[in-house]
């Protein structure tokens, strides 16, 4: 405050030296000007200072002496025709060579002043060292990089295990089905005990091939972004309904199933896929739900949409948990023995997901019930 | 790049102008580094150009490594381009044996990690910027510097397609009449390398500048109109 005592002229509160040679001479920033051939015709001390040059070594030299090559090439074909274009270039990258022959990482700006006709006189460049930022900025560009390849070698590997995967559910089909056929040749003279270890193995086999189907959607749906579909008119749906039922039955002889299947007319889907949708969730309600109250099969078509419901009493899912059950591999916590993979509900979901469909899960006290609804066009029939 | 030369030629002969695809307002999508990884791509496309809008007897203008592309493409489609100007062309940047084409192999790795230094401020959020858009104005002061700000992944593949390119063996299979405009005063591509292409394209006609720099179609636009005049006259 001791300046605003000696009177209110700003004047008074300008030190000396404190003028505009001072200010060009002694900036904070390197200033330098240039003719329309590119030679340098004035350049300020504090440029002088960082670089090491004389003032005479400087003048009448164009600024591409002064760059590495590199920086030459990216002076002429983008720096100079975007200058005559735009009339100015700001935050250009230019490495400054110096006397001593080191190089200065500078932030450059452009500016060409034109006379009333709009021919150049000159061009004013002003110039920051900018070591620190560079630096920063390449090791950015770096880490991009790295983090780009690291990416690319995950998804190559990721790829590689779903198909492995994929291949090894193929190959293990084939020495299942020798199984199948086996158990169904000695099924033909077994009795007694013999014929329940048969039954009972017979079981086994279809439950791993289900698993391996499973292993082998998820895989494939992976690699290919979702499960494949074949949409097409059918009225076989009823059919294939009864057909998982029937199956399951034969499997789960003690559980009690109540079924509800109205008319469902011709509808455009993948019969086989929804059959396998339906499977995977009365499999999934068998592992869960309550053993003594039964689980209710529901599917009708109604108000122009299919919906198809599995229903089980027993314990309620916790919401949380409910967020995250058509994710692959997440298992309940009451994890027993009966269960699969954790794929039964992420194959289903997605089966929904490729007819355009939802399928969307609550649990109560009271139930749990999964909602399979699909918009569907009247086809007639 | 050729906003200050077409109109002198707007009234006498029918102008077409494009953008090379990955550049200026091409549509990005149709880059593929695969497919342009060689000055061949660039010029299969003047070709489609020339085949959709059924050039006969044209002449082609092209500047730098796009003079190059207009080389190839009059190779592969003759009788598409009766003349060719090329405006400080290069059949080849880096050194080789005797040959004198300016730069080593080294200058060309730094100038791709020099480009990087430049494209910092680039973000994919632009592209649309860049692409144009006439009817949002406010949008003009977010196109500073929009001439450079290309994807800076096709900025470096471009560059160093051009830069590794070797089209010495193509020079001689010009049939077409061929002008070569060159700086005075330009290292990307030296007096000598200009001589070069004069020397081996058959009966070409060479003209010396006064214009210094690469780029005299925007820093001498007059002296290259009156060059072009006069080569097109001359027919």
């Amino acid at each position: 405050m001791i300046f605003s005592m000696r009177g209110n002229d700003p004047n008074d509160l300008v030190p000396p030296n404190e003028d505009f040679e001072d200010l060009y001479e002694n900036a904070p920033c390197g200033y330098l000007s240039m003719l329309p051939n590119g030679r340098i015709f004035k350049v300020n001390r504090t440029y002088l200072a960082w670089t090491g040059y004389s003032h005479d070594e400087i003048i009448g030299r164009p600024l591409r002496d002064f760059l590495p090559v590199a920086g030459k090439m990216f002076y002429e074909t983008h720096f100079a025709p975007l200058l005559r274009i735009q009339g100015f270039y700001n935050e250009v990258a230019l490495d400054i060579v110096t006397a001593r022959g080191s190089r200065i990482p500078m932030l450059a700006n452009a500016l060409q002043r034109m006379d009333g006709s709009g021919q150049l006189l000159f061009t004013r460049l002003t110039l920051f060292p900018a070591a620190d930022r560079r630096r920063f900025e390449r090791g950015l560009v770096d880490a991009q990089a790295a983090s780009n390849d690291k990416i690319k070698t995950l998804e190559a590997d990721s790829e590689l295990r779903e198909q492995f995967v994929a291949v090894l559910g193929h190959d293990l089909r084939n020495p299942l089905a020798s199984i199948s056929g086996g158990i169904r040749m000695l099924e033909r003279d077994a009795a007694g005990k013999d014929e329940q270890v048969l039954k009972l193995m017979q079981g086994s086999v279809t439950r791993m091939s289900a698993l391996i189907d499973d292993v082998m959607d998820f895989a494939r749906s992976r690699l290919g972004g979702g499960i494949g579909v074949e949409l097409k008119p059918t009225d076989v749906l009823e059919a294939v309904l009864e057909q998982v039922v029937a199956e399951l039955r034969t499997a789960e002889p003690d559980w009690v199933l109540t079924v509800s299947v109205g008319r469902l007319g011709t509808v455009i889907c993948d019969a086989a896929r929804i059959g396998q949708m339906v499977s995977n969730l009365l499999g999934n309600a068998l592992v869960h739900g309550s053993k003594t109250q039964p689980v209710r099969l529901l599917a009708s078509t109604k108000g122009g949409a299919l919906e198809i419901e599995v229903v089980n009493a027993g314990e309620a899912i916790p919401s949380d948990q409910l967020e995250r059950l058509f994710k692959p591999f997440i298992r309940g916590e009451s994890s027993g023995a009966r269960e699969g993979l954790g794929l039964g509900l992420f194959i289903a979901s997605e089966i929904a997901k490729a007819h355009g469909a939802t399928l969307v899960a609550t649990s109560t006290p009271e139930e749990t019930r999964f909602k399979f609804s699909m918009r569907v066009d009247p086809v007639g029939g | 790049m050729w906003r200050y030369i077409w109109p002198a030629f707007g009234e006498q002969f029918r102008t077409v102008l494009f953008d090379h695809v990955g550049a200026g307002r091409s549509d990005l999508s149709a880059y593929d580094a695969q497919k342009y990884s060689t000055l061949h791509a660039y010029a299969d496309d003047i070709v489609a150009i020339g085949r959709e809008l059924e050039f006969n007897d044209a002449v082609f203008v092209g500047h730098s490594v796009s003079a190059m592309m207009g080389v190839l493409a009059s190779v592969k489609a003759p009788g598409m381009f009766g003349a060719l100007i090329l405006v400080g062309p290069s059949a080849r940047y880096i050194d080789d044996g005797d040959y004198r084409g300016g730069f080593s192999r080294k200058d060309i790795d730094e100038l791709l990690d020099s480009l990087a230094d430049n494209h910092m401020g680039w973000s994919a959020a632009m592209a649309p910027v860049i692409m144009g858009n006439p009817d949002r104005p406010e949008l003009g002061e977010e196109l500073t510097n929009s001439f450079c700000r290309t994807d800076p992944a096709i900025a470096k593949a471009f560059a160093r397609v051009t830069f590794m390119s070797d089209n010495r063996d193509d020079l001689s299979k010009v049939t077409a009449r061929t002008l070569i405009l060159q700086c005075s005063d330009d290292i990307i591509a030296a007096e000598n390398v200009g001589q070069y292409v004069h020397q081996n394209i058959p009966g070409s006609n060479y003209k010396l500048l006064e214009a210094t720099g690469h780029c005299p179609n925007l820093s001498a636009p007059h002296e290259v109109i009156a060059a072009m005049n006069d080569f097109l006259d001359a027919r």
